[in-house]
């Protein structure tokens, strides 16, 4: 799929989900996402990222709930129940739509697209670059660490501030590697011709196939018909109103 | 395409005093097969830096003479317009890998060129056909082995079509067969495409069958160039001490016991010169009238020091990277551990000082179960020495570095300076004790990091490929201080890639493939044991290879050195031609 309409899709996610505040229209956001999730074959990566994000969503959760009941005179009622439960729920949204693209585009696409949208060449290759180098900054920092501690460096010894200063024979080698390294990236990319004509190519190609129109179109249609729920019509009902909690 | 010209050329380093190249003249015909030598820091680096122009461009600094690439200046023209002329490989392939998949990569430089994607599709399909990757077309960079990454850079070097191009070490980090499979695709790329090749390599024995002619520099200067049998005869070879082949030492030292068999320069031609002269003989005793050689008996005793038991390791990425290795080391052995690229040598001495923790199987330390003890308190048994002294260094100065694991082990400070001194002077660094480590050269570096461990005077020592960019004289002087550390009954484990230095130090080896011990013997037993050595991409010395021939003229066939190649073929000759 190409990643212009994918990245559309996130934002009209993104979008909807800041638009409202009630619960139905952010549960019907987010339910709407799960069958793209089991289209895309990546519901395990989902859960984990999810699960990753349910400690934030209990805070977000609770701290509403808590505030609600020492500020409106130590009772809840369902509004208030159903508000915090939309925010946490709003937030559950964006992770999702945030999953879907990272964890369905490839760096490469993606810096395809950014190529695309006229994001000079530079920030592009930086951007490419840094990915590339973090499994390699990953196994020299494990070396370094290794190396310290065969000299008997012991980090997980003594107090706060004499911890923190023992990660200074780490994080040395590691900047003066790095700095190393990017002279010989520099000198690599010399070598390869870099900057040498205004006109770069790409291998790769934007192609916008019938099913990419087909996903812009309902994408749109989405967004044109939330707007209109959301400017046109009545507020919608709560669902807890008549609930009183506390 | 692929012609050098170069008249006059000096040039120094920004804020340098010294010039790093001198007066250089030079020639290079379309379609040679170039070996620059010399020891480190002659300038052979910053010659192949001139040839694309990233000096003066990229480097600035004071550069006087000319350098043409076919016809082209490089102070005129810039790196960008050089690079279709001069393809510029780098020793860490890592730091010049760009992109996140094998295609892309390739692509890099045709992007940058802007090539159509039409012909980027058919030049990347040429590249990788020529350096043998189709295969990994659409692989993650990040996935690939040591030998592909390499082939990987050469393939997206010719993507651009260079009629020339210079290799800085592109062996230091590989197994001897990926090291042989490198060369083999340079030369096809020689021979079948008429391609200049300039390669800078330490290990000769090696490189010498390649190439048609030998560039040596010394302190910034040419100091001999010819084809390798001239340059290997001439005395200002051995003078600035590059290694010279074992195969050629041989030749040189029959002659002086005059059987002349000229200058061989790999197995097959010694094999070939040798013949002639010796006798085809049946008996089945192959050292039969020849001397009875003492069979190399460590001097070690008997007391284990490392013991492992069926350890097995996988890493969290879930390589398993041991599979069940038992293994004893006896105090004041001498080990070796070779094995191809990821057969668990590093993995397994990470073991030694409990930086890694068995899966399942024991290790135990001079009596103590490394699982149970911490990793400072096993490292004062076993000071573990890392490939890459810049892993290591932090400190302000080499006396700092020196005591920085003295301070962590808790000495007084009148022992440290102690042993620092002692460090300092057993490793001739005295006069660098208040240098920046940063600013010493490759060979003092290595000689700082492995100061840093002895300053506390462990009684195990592992080093992990100690010889890997080191230059003839470096490794000299590294095999004669092992020497030394044994006579002082340390236990020392060598992992190493250099069979040379196997071959001529004679450790106990260990061999490793694919996370097994597959064999475990002297040096002279394993190194001669063609198959197992096959069995993890280890290649036998070239003294070996030539007596593995020679077994039909009733030789042993288990002989690893020179001095002791020359005493048999000696006598055998003597013998055959009263």
């Amino acid at each position: 799929m190409d990643p212009r309409v994918k990245f559309l899709m996130t934002m009209v996610i993104f979008a909807l989900s800041i638009m409202f505040f009630d619960l139905i229209p952010l549960l019907a956001v987010f339910i709407l996402q799960i069958p793209l999730i089991l289209y895309a074959k990546i519901w395990r990566e989902w859960l984990k990222t999810l699960k990753g994000g349910a400690f934030l969503a209990v805070i977000i959760f609770t701290t509403n709930l808590l505030s609600f009941y020492f500020f409106r005179g130590m009772h809840l009622s369902g509004e208030n129940v159903e508000f915090s439960l939309s925010l946490t729920l709003r937030f559950l949204s964006l992770i999702t739509s945030f999953s879907l693209f990272f964890l369905t585009t490839s760096p490469d696409k993606l810096s395809l697209a950014l190529e695309k949208a006229k994001i000079p060449y530079e920030f592009n290759f930086a951007f490419i670059t840094a990915i590339r180098f973090v499994p390699v900054l990953a196994d020299e920092a494990q070396t370094i660490m290794d190396a310290q501690r065969s000299r008997g460096l012991e980090l997980d010894k003594g107090g706060f501030l004499s911890r923190i200063r023992k990660y200074i024979p780490i994080l040395l080698p590691l900047i003066v590697n790095s700095i190393r390294r990017s002279l010989e990236l520099a000198e690599a990319m010399e070598s390869r011709a870099f900057g040498a004509t205004k006109n770069r190519t790409n291998l790769y190609e934007l192609k916008m196939a019938p099913s990419d129109y087909f996903a812009l179109v309902i994408t749109l249609g989405a967004l044109a018909f939330a707007l209109y729920v959301r400017l046109f019509l009545p507020p919608l009902p709560k669902l807890m109103s008549g609930l009183l909690f506390l | 395409m692929g012609k050098i010209d170069v008249e006059g050329l000096c040039y120094s380093y920004p804020n340098v005093a010294d010039q790093a190249l001198t007066d250089i003249n030079l020639k290079i015909e379309p379609g040679e097969f170039i070996l620059l030598t010399g020891p480190s820091g002659c300038g052979k680096t910053t010659f192949c830096r001139c040839l694309n122009g990233l000096i003066p461009h990229f480097y600035n600094g004071e550069m006087k003479g000319d350098l043409k690439i076919d016809g082209i200046s490089t102070r005129e023209h810039p790196t960008y317009e050089l690079a279709k002329h001069v393809g510029l490989i780098f020793q860490n392939p890592d730091n010049q890998i760009f992109s996140l998949t094998v295609e892309k990569d390739i692509a890099f430089g045709l992007e940058n060129l802007g090539e159509s994607r039409e012909k980027m599709r058919g030049e990347i399909d040429w590249a990788m056909n020529q350096v043998g990757i189709v295969p990994l077309k659409e692989r993650g960079t990040h996935e690939l082995s040591g030998g592909q990454k390499q082939r990987l850079t050469i393939a997206s070097i010719l993507a651009m079509h260079p009629g020339i191009i210079v290799m800085d070490e592109p062996t230091a980090f590989l197994d001897p067969v990926g090291a042989e499979k490198i060369f083999e695709v340079l030369q096809t790329l020689n021979r079948e495409h008429g391609i200049t090749i300039l390669l800078i390599e330490h290990r000769m024995d090696l490189a010498v069958k390649y190439c048609g002619r030998i560039i040596v520099f010394d302190k910034g200067r040419i100091v001999n160039d010819g084809t390798p049998r001239e340059i290997f005869t001439s005395d200002e070879t051995r003078l600035i001490g590059i290694g010279i082949p074992r195969m050629v030492e041989l030749g040189r030292r029959l002659s002086q016991r005059g059987y002349n068999i000229g200058i061989p320069l790999n197995s097959d031609e010694a094999f070939t010169k040798l013949t002639p002269f010796l006798k085809k003989s049946v008996t089945t005793n192959t050292k039969q009238g020849l001397p009875e050689l003492d069979e190399i008996v460590g001097e070690y005793t008997h007391t284990p020091i490392i013991e492992l038991q069926d350890v097995t390791y996988s890493y969290s990425s879930g390589i398993d990277a041991l599979l069940g290795v038992s293994l004893t080391i006896n105090k004041g052995e001498f080990v070796a551990v070779m094995g191809e690229n990821g057969a668990g040598k590093t993995t397994l001495v990470k073991h030694f000082n409990g930086l890694l923790r068995p899966k399942s199987g024991n290790v135990v330390v001079d009596g103590k179960d490394v699982s149970k003890n911490s990793v400072a308190s096993m490292a004062r048994k076993v000071g573990l020495v890392f490939q890459n002294p810049d892993d290591q260094f932090f400190a302000e100065d080499v006396e700092e570095e020196l005591s920085f694991a003295l301070r962590n082990f808790g000495y007084e400070e009148t022992v440290i300076n102690e042993r620092v001194e002692w460090a300092l002077n057993l490793l001739d660094l005295q006069r660098y004790k208040k240098s920046s480590p940063f600013i010493l050269s490759g060979g003092e570096r290595k000689r700082v990091a492995l100061a840093s461990i002895l300053a506390w005077n462990p009684d195990i020592l592992v080093l992990d490929e100690p010889t890997v960019g080191q230059d003839h004289g470096q490794k000299e002087r590294l095999k004669h201080f092992l020497m030394q550390l044994r006579t002082q009954g340390k236990t020392v484990v060598i992992v190493t890639h250099d069979v040379e230095f196997v071959a001529e130090s004679q450790p106990r080896v260990v061999l490793m493939s694919k996370g097994r011990v597959i064999a475990d013997g002297t040096a002279k037993k394993i190194m001669t044991d063609a198959r197992s050595l096959g069995a993890c991409s280890v290649a036998p010395p070239e003294v070996t290879k030539l007596f593995s021939k020679l077994t039909l003229y009733s030789l042993p066939i288990d002989v690893l050195d020179v001095d002791e190649a020359l005493d048999l073929l000696t006598r055998k000759l003597r013998r055959d031609n009263p």
